[in-house]
Formats: structure tokens, C-alpha cells, sequence
């Protein structure tokens, strides 16, 4: 073009001027009220139930019961984001951590070991993944009917294998020790929650694949004609969900030392919640893996704390119901301003 | 004679500067009256406005001498303004009658709607815009004519207020010449029928075709209202972007024969029916036709992401049909058609937008480096002259004429041996269209082999070495040389053989 710099130079400034927030969000952003909000209010819990409770809230028991318990739920929701970044649902993870943990306990109360018992857990979890990624991409089912009838049928199978018993005969103190022991006065669990958080934040900001998984999910047509692989991007990402889900439940079944007839549902909501409540933090807009943490400790210490002031066990569903849809609330209105902006 | 629609002093910003600075204007009824400016100059502002999707900072608007209650959608609809909106506002899975019915209701209801009389009114609508299809069939699934016949039969359904102003948002955007015609005798029709018509486009021979008036929007600013007789095409143009657009000599463009590219060889498809055609390293080939001759099928078929029949070789080597990443990887590069739905990854930077073919450029040690990234991505913006130049800015942040750039600039960067561009141009004002074409040329003359669909036929006479016409899904004919006018290829793609006689 043969426009005179001079006279473009300044239509660019004004342009990016018309970027700039007004004051009351300038102060916001600086204070990084947009991405670190769930660390500020889970700070104010903490000082609030510090002081509310603080004969039991406030001991180092307490923050490493709160630690270990979400471990589990955290694991399975950070391998949730992987397809929830390619716009895909995968509600075969309760399923799968059920079917993991009746995996190794069987193989155990059977004989055949815990090693044994842990590698077919591991390739179960790759297997449900493999046919979840058949299903959507090669029959052309909706991740979320699809996944959601593959749930149902790995519940139906953690049944059929117990026989809808509690089995707990057989289980090697070696075994329970990867999910019970302790190091540096921190459960076990903990630290692999952390490693697991760096692989995965590692391979959804520092690799090409996560870039793919990701544009997948904004926009699926433009992305196959970018050249990307779109089906086999997203069979990669239900075999990650299904083999980290099958790794939580072999720490939940050393957890527990046995295993229930449904044992993993209860983790399928939780681990939605999380992700997208996890949504709105440090990069809002987009699932990952830090905001995912900060959301489950963040609800976690909030219906501690309400337990431990006295409310009763329901407060755990209430709680965790309320925060999701505030915060989600909350996230829309912001980005819907910043959009106007 | 009130006016049909007056609005004064109307002004709006998004917390930035103006985006429309204190505008006036009047329609009388019966006028027909172009709007056109730089995207970005605020006539979609102007626009939303009128149909109360946003809240003027300051000004006022009467039609037929009632003021409009600004802001509100029923209020516009109350007084008898209509509107065809630039996506088109269809909902794709209802069919035309429940479209048609999102605003004017199912007139034969009574205690239960009859679809039977409910057809005939739809396909009497659409007849009298020249179309007949199936009214059962859901809107996306249409062609793009007919979606856009669809929109307009819908703003002109009968409702409780007789219609005063049509408003016409780009309604040509996606219509080859010979339909856009066809909707220009319809707005003459409603015109004479004492209604107001007002309509945006960036194809100025439209301007000079259709309407009796124009206004110019120029940065926010109305720049002029007057009639469009006395005018040429340069003074409007020169109106537009407050400068000489400089003019490129294409009659004498001839490419030197050098190797052949793309050769493609019994290219068949839904319409496209064994197809032959080649592309030399440096030549710019261009393909015409209208719609329905198989025109919107030729670049996805040729990328992979639409199935296909026959072979595309490059440089002698066989592309697997429907696959996009062995396209690329053989030297491909494709800028598809409707860049929102087929291109743009909208809440992405600009640096994920572009980097997103081959990311992996930047991986050392394990790792995505950001840095060389960002300095890659902003090389690109330099060169394309992208505003605002930030690789941090989202895709949602740019006018549409710079999202488009930024595509170009994803497939610059691979240096490809074969560009294929779709509607390279669509939604893009006058200044970013010159500069695209101007990169287009480069791309060309450093021996890439380009192939160019498109709509606008004076863009391909612009570009184009060679222009293909497609009809009825075959190449009826070839256009170079001194035979290259854009009057003669729209004339062949609607299939008169004007051209022999030349």
C-alpha cells in the first residue's frame, strides 16, 4: 500500500487505545482479578475459616487430608481437559476409574499379582479411549451420547466382574502402599497428581499437539483444512483421558484396598465441575490444567471448612453446585464485556 | 415529503474512539440508497443500531416522521423497518416456512398451522425473487443464492406493520453476478412500491447499478450523501479511503510458460464433472461461474476437504484426495471460502492463528519456544500490514479485511508451491483488497503457482493470467489476454457465448 507512515501511525494508536479497559477493570487486571480471581477467594476462605474454626481448620493434618482426598478426583479431571480441549465430552471416565480399580483388585484377589494387575488397568484405560475415539470419529457419534453409553456399559462391567460385591481378599501391603504411604508427611497421591499436572500442562502449552487440540475445539472445520489430522488429534485425546482415568483408579484402588461394585462414578461429576469452573482461571476462556487445580482445592477447602463449622454432609453438593454456576456466571458476563470492548 | 427514515446526529463508541461520529441522514421513500465504506467506517454499527442491537451514545432516528425508540428490536419492527443482516440470521436446521415464520408468524394459524397453505405462501414468496426449491429442505442445506433469497423473502413477509425501509447488509456478498441481478430487480420492485431501500456493498458497479444515492462512511464519519449520476467509479472509490487507489496494468498480463505445478485431470465432484486443468510455476489462474456450476466446489475438493473424483498431481506427484494434512504437506496451501465458519479460529491471537499450520517450526528441546514464535508471527504481520499489529491480539479483535490477511499470512509462511484462494477477497474493503491482490502478485512472481475462485470478476481480471468458466459443472470456456473483460466472463458464466464475437 502507498500510505505515508505518518499518516497510518496514529490510527494504529488510536486503535489499540480503543483496547484499553476502562479504569475500574485496568485496576482489576493489574490486581489479575480476570485469571487469578479463584486464588483470591481461596485465600479469603482459608483467613475466613482460619478464624471461624481454627482449633481444627487451621492444622497441618487438616490441609493434607484436603490434599489427599482430591488427588484422585484432581488426576481424573486434568486428563478430562485433554478431549474437553477438542470440544469433545468424555463421560466414560467415572467408568473407566470404576473398571480400573475392579481391574487390580480382581487380578489380585485372583493371584496373578498386582504388577499384572496395574498393566492391564493401564491398557483397559487406552482400550476404552481407542473405542470412544471409534465411536466419534469413524460411526460419527456425538462425543457426549457416545461417551455417555460407554459409560454405561464399563458400569455394567465393574458389576458383572465383582458380581455387585465388595471384594477386598488378596490385596499386597505393597500395592495399598502406593496409595497410602507417605513422603515428606504428604500422601503419595499428591505427588502424582503433581507430575501428572506438569505432563499435561506441558503437553497442552508447550506442544504442537496441544496448539491442534485446542483449534480443534474452536473451530473443527477450519483446523481440518489447516491440515490438521482431526480425528486421530481427537483419538489421542480419549486415549489420554482413558489412561489417566485408569491410572487414578489404580491409586484409588490402593487407596481403598478394595473395590465396590460402581466405585468410580462418583468421580464424573466432580471432574466436569472442576474443568470447567477451571475455565475461568489463569487462562480464562480455555480449560487447563492450573485452573482446574486451583478450582477442585478451592472447593475442597470451602466445603472443609463449612464441614468442620458443623454443617452437615449435604453441604459437599450444595457447595460445589453454587460455585460452579456462579463462577461460570461470573466468567460469561466478563468475557461478554470484554468482547464489547 | 417526511422521509422515509431520518437519523441525526447519531453517535456510538465501544469505550474506544468513535465509531460513528454524529451521523445524518435521510431517505425519502421510494429511494434506492448505497452505503458504502471501508470495513471498519462504521455502517454495520449504523446498521445494528437501526435494528436496536446496540445503544446509540447520542442522535435520534424518524421514520415516516415517528421517532424510533432506539435500542429496542420491536420498536424498529414496529415502525416498519426490515432488515437483511450479512450473516443472513437463518436458523439452518428449520426449513424456508419456519424461517420465513421467525418473524412474521404462520398466518394460517388458527388452532393449528396448515403447513399446506404455509408452502404455497413460501414458494410464492420465493418465486416472485425468481427461486424455486424444495421450502422443506432446512436452510443449511441451501446454496448460498438461495439463502440469501431466503433472508430477503423473510424481511419482506407481510407482518402487522407494512414494511417502510429495507435495510440490505452486504446482501451480494455471496452471489455471483448473474443472482445478484436477480435481487437488484427484486429491490427496484419494493423500491417502486414506495418503500425505502438502503443497502450495503463493497462492489461499487452494484452502487452504480442499483441505487439512485450513496452515503459515504469514512472512519465513523459520514463523509458525503449525494446522487450517484455524475459520479465515476474513481471519485467514489477515492471517496472511500480518502486516497488514489493506484491502478494495475492487467490487460498484457502474460506469464512466461515455465514448469507445470498442478496438473489436475478428471476432477469430478457433486457438480464438477471431469475437469482438466494445469497450473505453471508463477501463473495465476483464475475460475469463474455461477452457482450451481460447480465453481464453490473446485478449492475443497482440490485440498481434500471435500470428496473427490479424479487426480491432482503437484509437480508429478499424486494428492491423496481428502487429506488436507498430505496437501500441505505436498506443497498446498488453501485460503477457503467464508473465512468465520472455514478459516478463523476466533477467540485464538493472531500468533496461534497463523502458527497453527506447522507449530512445530518453533519446538526445541521439548518445547514450544514462544519467543522465535512471536518473531515469526510478527515478520508476517509486518509484511501483510495487519491492523492492530499485535500477535497477542485475538482473531475477534480485527476488521474482517485483516482476519483475512492473517489467513494469507498462516499459508505465506509455508512458501507453498500451489496457493489456492476462495473467495480471497469476500467482506473485504477496498484498501485491504488491493493490498491481498498486490501479495497474491508477489506470491506469483516468486514461482508459486496460484489458482483463484471467485465471485468477483474484476478481481480475477486483476489477478488472473488465465480465467477458467466454469458452467454446469465443465470448463466452457477460457479467457486471456486482450479477452480478458470482466463484462465478457460474467456474460460466459451464465452461458452466452458473447466472447466468440469478439
Amino acid at each position: 500500500m502507498t500510505v505515508n507512515k505518518q499518516t497510518t501511525e496514529p490510527s494504529v494508536e488510536s486503535k489499540a487505545a480503543g483496547h484499553r479497559a476502562p479504569a475500574g477493570r485496568r485496576i482489576a487486571v493489574v490486581l489479575g482479578l480476570d485469571r487469578f480471581s479463584g486464588l483470591y477467594v481461596w485465600a479469603i476462605l482459608i483467613l475466613i475459616f482460619s478464624l471461624w474454626v481454627p482449633s481444627t481448620f487451621d492444622t497441618a493434618t487438616n490441609f493434607r487430608i484436603i490434599a489427599g482426598s482430591q488427588a484422585i478426583t484432581a488426576m481424573v479431571a486434568m486428563g478430562l481437559i485433554v478431549p474437553v480441549a477438542a470440544g469433545a465430552y468424555d463421560l466414560s471416565i467415572g467408568g473407566t476409574v470404576g473398571m480400573a480399580v475392579c481391574i487390580v483388585v480382581w487380578f489380585q484377589a485372583n493371584h496373578h499379582g498386582y504388577g499384572l494387575g496395574i498393566v492391564v488397568s493401564l491398557a483397559f484405560g487406552l482400550l476404552v479411549g481407542l473405542v470412544n475415539g471409534f465411536i466419534v470419529n469413524v460411526l460419527n457419534v456425538d462425543s457426549f451420547i457416545g461417551t455417555l453409553g460407554m459409560s454405561s456399559i464399563l458400569i455394567a462391567l465393574t458389576t458383572w466382574v465383582t458380581g455387585g460385591f465388595q471384594v477386598a481378599n488378596g490385596i499386597s501391603p505393597h500395592f495399598t502402599a502406593i496409595g497410602q504411604r507417605q513422603l515428606l508427611s504428604l500422601p503419595l497421591p499428591v505427588f502424582y497428581m503433581v507430575v501428572l499436572a506438569l505432563i499435561l500442562w506441558w503437553l497442552l502449552e508447550y506442544t504442537p499437539v496441544g496448539r491442534y487440540l485446542y483449534s480443534i475445539g474452536g473451530n473443527p472445520q477450519a483446523a481440518k483444512l489447516a491440515g490438521i489430522r482431526v480425528a486421530r488429534i481427537k483419538t489421542g485425546a480419549f486415549l489420554v483421558s482413558g489412561v489417566v482415568a485408569a491410572f487414578a483408579g489404580v491409586i484409588l484402588a490402593a487407596q481403598l484396598g478394595s473395590s465396590g461394585p460402581d466405585p468410580g462414578s462418583a468421580y464424573l461429576l466432580p471432574a466436569f465441575s472442576a474443568v470447567f469452573l477451571g475455565a475461568t482461571q489463569i487462562l480464562p476462556g480455555r480449560v487447563n490444567v492450573l485452573g482446574c487445580l486451583i478450582a477442585i482445592f478451592l472447593l475442597a477447602t470451602g466445603v472443609k471448612g463449612l464441614q468442620l463449622a458443623g454443617a452437615p454432609g449435604y453441604i459437599t453438593g450444595l457447595f460445589n453446585g453454587a460455585a460452579l454456576i456462579i463462577a461460570v456466571a461470573l466468567a460469561a458476563r466478563a468475557y461478554a464485556s470484554h468482547r464489547k470492548a | 415529503m417526511t422521509p422515509a427514515l431520518t437519523v441525526t446526529n447519531m453517535s456510538k463508541s465501544f469505550g474506544g474512539p468513535l465509531v460513528l461520529d454524529s451521523a445524518n441522514l435521510s431517505i425519502e421513500p421510494g429511494e434506492i440508497r448505497a452505503l458504502v465504506g471501508e470495513n471498519g467506517s462504521g455502517k454495520s454499527t449504523l446498521i445494528k443500531i437501526l435494528a436496536g442491537f446496540h445503544v446509540p451514545d447520542g442522535g435520534s432516528a424518524e421514520v415516516h416522521g415517528q421517532a424510533l425508540h432506539l435500542g429496542h428490536g420491536e420498536a424498529s419492527e414496529a415502525l416498519g423497518l426490515r432488515f437483511v443482516h450479512q450473516d443472513l440470521g437463518l436458523v439452518n436446521n428449520l426449513d424456508a416456512v419456519d424461517n420465513i415464520a421467525l418473524g412474521a408468524g404462520y398466518p394460517s394459524f388458527r388452532g393449528g398451522i396448515r403447513w399446506r397453505q404455509e408452502r404455497k405462501r413460501t414458494r410464492a414468496a420465493l418465486a416472485e425473487l425468481g427461486y424455486d426449491f424444495d421450502v422443506r429442505r432446512p436452510a443449511g442445506d441451501l446454496a448460498m443464492s438461495e439463502r440469501t433469497a431466503l433472508a430477503v423473502a423473510r424481511a419482506m413477509a407481510p407482518r402487522a406493520t407494512p414494511a417502510k425501509v429495507l435495510i440490505l447488509d452486504e446482501p451480494t456478498a455471496n452471489l455471483p453476478a448473474a443472482e445478484a441481478e436477480r435481487l437488484f430487480r427484486l429491490a427496484r420492485r419494493v423500491a417502486d412500491s414506495g418503500v425505502a431501500v438502503m443497502f450495503v456493498s463493497h462492489h461499487f458497479d452494484e452502487v452504480f447499478g442499483l441505487a439512485q444515492s450513496v452515503t459515504v462512511l469514512r472512519d465513523g464519519k459520514l463523509v458525503i450523501t449525494r446522487p450517484v449520476a455524475g459520479m465515476t467509479e474513481d471519485n467514489l472509490i477515492e471517496l472511500v479511503i480518502g486516497r488514489q487507489l493506484e491502478h494495475v496494468e492487467h490487460d498484457a498480463k502474460a506469464a512466461e510458460k515455465r514448469e507445470v505445478v498442478l496438473q489436475i485431470s478428471g476432477l469430478g465432484c457433486d457438480v464438477l464433472n471431469n475437469v482438466d486443468l494445469l497450473v505453471h510455476a508463477g501463473e495465476i489462474v483464475g475460475v469463474a461461474g455461477i452457482t450451481g456450476s460447480g465453481r464453490d466446489e473446485v478449492a475443497p475438493a482440490l485440498f481434500g476437504g471435500t470428496d473427490r473424483t479424479g487426480e491432482a498431481k503437484i509437480n508429478g506427484a499424486v494428492v491423496p484426495k481428502l487429506r488436507p494434512d498430505r496437501a500441505m504437506a505436498m506443497g498446498m496451501g488453501l485460503v477457503p471460502a467464508q473465512r468465520l465458519a472455514n478459516a478463523a479460529f476466533i477467540t485464538e491471537t493472531l500468533r496461534g492463528n497463523i502458527t497453527i499450520v506447522r507449530p512445530g517450526i518453533h519446538w526445541r528441546g521439548g518445547i514450544l519456544r514462544k519467543g522465535p514464535e512471536r518473531a515469526d508471527v510478527r515478520k508476517w504481520l509486518d509484511r501483510l500490514d495487519v491492523r492492530p499489529r499485535n500477535s497477542e491480539f485475538t482473531m475477534a479483535d480485527l476488521s474482517g479485511g485483516n482476519q483475512q490477511k492473517v489467513v494469507l499470512a498462516r499459508w505465506l509462511r509455508m512458501e507453498p508451491k500451489v496457493l489456492v484462494l476462495d473467495e480471497p477477497t469476500q467482506g473485504v474493503d477496498v484498501g485491504a483488497k488491493s493490498d491481498i491482490h498486490k501479495l497474491v502478485d508477489e506470491a506469483a512472481a516468486q514461482g508459486t503457482a496460484v489458482l483463484v475462485v471467485s465471485t468477483d470478476h474484476e478481481e480475477l481480471v486483476r489477478l488472473c493470467h488465465r480465467v477458467l468458466i466454469l458452467r454446469r459443472g465443465r470448463i466452457a470456456d477460457e479467457f486471456s489476454g486482450a479477452r480478458m473483460d470482466h463484462d465478457l466472463i460474467t456474460a460466459a458464466t451464465i452461458g452466452r457465448d458473447q466472447a466468440a464475437a469478439v
